[in-house]
């Protein structure tokens, strides 16, 4: 342990001083971005009186579990129970962290390693995608969906998410940097394309495929847009629209925000675990990669 | 058997009409060890990888035994290749990396175990079995990459500049190693190098490229001593050939001489017999001679070119002088280390006429 700080210290001793103050400011950002977690963590404890301080508070002062209670009684009125929209919430989650990297590896490896007729032009219209607010692209998303006939179904909630451009961006871009000869040794030892693709190309991909998986599970777990718009029953909804009805239609309603605070760190706390999952993984691979 | 039949093979890139490889025509014999050498952009790659089966063959065909290969994937093709910067995968442990090929063929697990530590034995490479390439020093991981092509026993094995991301001593040693690898394999090499030390000590044959054409196809020996044009003598060798402009002329006496502005050397019958037989009196010339075949001025000898010294380079045991005789490069002779010149000083030196070549002065093709 003794031997470890040591280790660090020297390592602060190496840097020069624009290092020192580049790691400073990093420091100083890096609090800076922590504050809404603290803050959502907090705010789930507060008693109401301190819900509504102002100028508010980032730290709770006196922790109660109130707010808990409180959602527990909400959720026991609606008419379906929370667990169900939990457990389609973790299934459509779930399904699109497998659905969506597949997609974007399988749509982004022929991009960077096999050069059709016609690439660039395909590239081009993807990352063009990339600049249409999602607002944009709603009533389109309604027509094809309602067209295809799932609405109310849960591939009714997966294929709008299933095009994610970033995601495609993010791996070409990364397939790019795998030498050809990798894929060139591959075929010689026997592979044929798809063993290529699975059992060369993701490996080496791995830290890109950790982040989109990341990116795929927020957009899926906090999506209420599919619930509102493609779903008429209420067993079809996700969990993170059923905690913004418990919240929206009481905005400036003072009775609900307590639950309000601890529903937002429910939905939050998921994100949080599969980003630290994975993000360790996103930096284990980049460090033992080798690729030169 | 694994012979290769390469029938005037032409590559053209899509993006431009000219042949990158133009009307490559042999036979690479069984068991052969054969070395593309050529200058960067001459198109050893782009030949050999379309033998591999990772370049598409614009015209012609190539037969691995007695197989039409044109339209075989290379998997297909019973070869091993061994890359530059040895491709090794990143994700998998060094006796992943050699098992790769047999868990694809899906062979039985204790096969496969067999066969991977058999090949990490024969490379040293026991202790490694476990690390990641990314661990392994760069001759280490040419070996991996060596092992992970003897593992599937291949009739063929293809290595383009195995060896040019290793230092200087490593190179030889993994020089001898693929000698040894190859005597005891028993299969047919091809090998691409840039590297004519790595050629000359290596193959049985070499074929010389240039701008995507077949210069010569010959042996080691060969290919020193009589090689086919300029360009084959002057790349081959180190250092360079020397090339001297000049002119062919019967002396008064009847002999015939090399005759420059400077000087004129006397020939020996024989070469002056095959001079006279390709109709050469009074016709230009260009002479070549190697470095070692000149020596300071001895006891006796008729034919004595004086030079001004200029500059040396002590190469060990050899010294290179570099003397100027009025052509537009320096003439280089190899010398004893011990010999010292004086600067600017006019030296004065016998080559061995009997060892010079002559060559076309225009198309560079040599006479014999
Ligand atoms: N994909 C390609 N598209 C177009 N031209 C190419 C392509 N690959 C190679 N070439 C061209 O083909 C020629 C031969 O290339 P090749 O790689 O065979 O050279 P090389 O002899 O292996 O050289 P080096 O010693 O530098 O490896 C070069 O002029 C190169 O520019
Ligand atoms: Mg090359």
């Amino acid at each position: 342990m003794r031997l470890r700080l040591w280790r660090r210290a020297s390592r602060l001793h190496a840097m020069d001083g624009f290092q020192k103050v580049l790691l400073l400011l990093m420091i100083v950002l890096s609090v800076f971005m922590l504050l809404p977690i603290v803050y959502i963590f907090n705010h789930a404890f507060k008693p109401y009186h301190e819900l509504f301080v102002y100028p508010p508070t980032f730290f709770v002062k006196e922790p109660v579990l109130q707010n808990w209670n409180e959602l527990v009684a909400v959720t026991a009125r609606s008419t379906v129970p929370m667990v169900r929209y939990l457990f389609n919430s973790v299934f459509i989650s779930g399904l699109a962290v497998l659905l969506v990297t597949a997609a974007s590896a399988l749509c982004a490896y022929p991009l960077a390693k096999h050069r059709f007729p016609g690439y660039k032009l395909v590239f081009a219209a993807i990352i063009l995608t990339l600049m249409f607010a999602p607002e944009v692209v709603q009533i389109p998303r309604y027509l094809v969906v309602s067209q295809l006939g799932i609405m109310n179904t849960y591939f009714g909630h997966l294929l709008p998410l299933m095009a994610m451009p970033i995601g495609v961006f993010l791996l070409k871009q990364f397939m790019d940097q795998i030498p050809n000869a990798l894929l060139e040794a591959a075929r010689i030892d026997g592979a044929n394309e798809f063993t290529v693709f699975l059992r060369i190309v993701i490996p080496v991909c791995k830290p890109a495929v950790a982040t989109i998986a990341i990116l795929a599970f927020q957009s899926s777990w906090g999506n209420t847009e599919s619930s509102a718009l493609f779903m008429m029953d209420e067993e079809m909804k996700s969990f993170a629209f059923y905690l913004s009805t418990l919240t929206n239609n009481l905005a400036n309603n003072v009775a609900m925000q307590g639950a309000a605070a601890v529903a937002a760190l429910i939905l939050f706390v998921p994100n949080l675990i599969v980003f630290v999952i994975l993000q360790g993984k996103v930096i284990a691979t980049m460090a033992h990669s080798g690729i030169k | 058997m694994a012979t290769i039949l390469i029938n005037h093979v032409y590559k053209r890139y899509s993006s431009s009409k000219h042949a990158v490889v133009s009307d490559f025509h042999m036979e690479i014999k069984d068991k052969e060890f054969l070395v593309f050498v050529g200058p960067s952009g001459c198109g050893k790659s782009t030949t050999l990888r379309m033998i591999a089966g990772l370049e598409e063959i614009s015209e012609g065909e190539v037969y691995i035994g007695d197989r039409l290969v044109n339209d075989l994937p290379p998997k297909d093709r019973d070869i091993a290749m061994v890359f530059q910067n040895y491709a090794l995968y990143p994700n998998m442990s060094v006796f992943e990396n050699i098992a790769f090929g047999l868990r694809l063929r899906k062979l039985p697990r204790h096969e496969i175990d067999q066969s991977v530590r058999r090949a990490a034995r024969a490379l040293e490479l026991d202790a490694y079995l476990d690390r990641k390439p990314s661990q392994l020093s760069g001759g280490q991981r040419q070996r991996v990459a060596l092992g992970r092509a003897i593992v599937r026993s291949p009739q063929v094995f293809l290595m383009d500049e195995p060896l040019s991301n290793l230092d200087a001593k490593l190179r030889v040693q993994m020089r001898m190693e693929i000698i040894k690898l190859h005597k005891t394999l028993g299969v047919t090499f091809v090998y691409v190098t840039h590297d004519q030390v790595e050629a000359m000590t290596m193959a049985d044959r070499i074929v010389v490229m240039k701008d995507g054409l077949i210069q010569q196809i010959d042996t080691p020996e060969a290919v020193y001593s009589t090689p086919a044009n300029t360009f084959v003598a002057g790349f081959i060798g180190s250092p360079q050939m020397n090339f001297i402009e000049g002119r062919i002329q019967k002396e008064p006496t009847g002999r015939l001489a090399f005759h420059t502005s400077r000087f004129a050397i006397p020939l020996p019958q024989d070469i002056a017999a095959m001079l006279e037989r390709h109709g050469l009196i009074d016709k230009r010339v260009t002479l070549g001679i190697r470095p070692e075949n000149i020596s300071l001025e001895g006891l006796y000898s008729d034919a004595v070119i004086t030079g001004i010294f200029k500059l040396d380079e002590l190469m060990g045991a050899d010294r290179y002088l570099h003397l100027e005789i009025g052509q537009e490069r320096l003439l280089v002779l190899r010398v004893q280390a011990h010999i010292r010149a004086v600067e600017d000083e006019p030296l004065r030196i016998v080559p061995d006429m009997s060892k010079a070549l002559f060559f076309h002065p225009d198309t560079g093709v040599r006479f014999a």
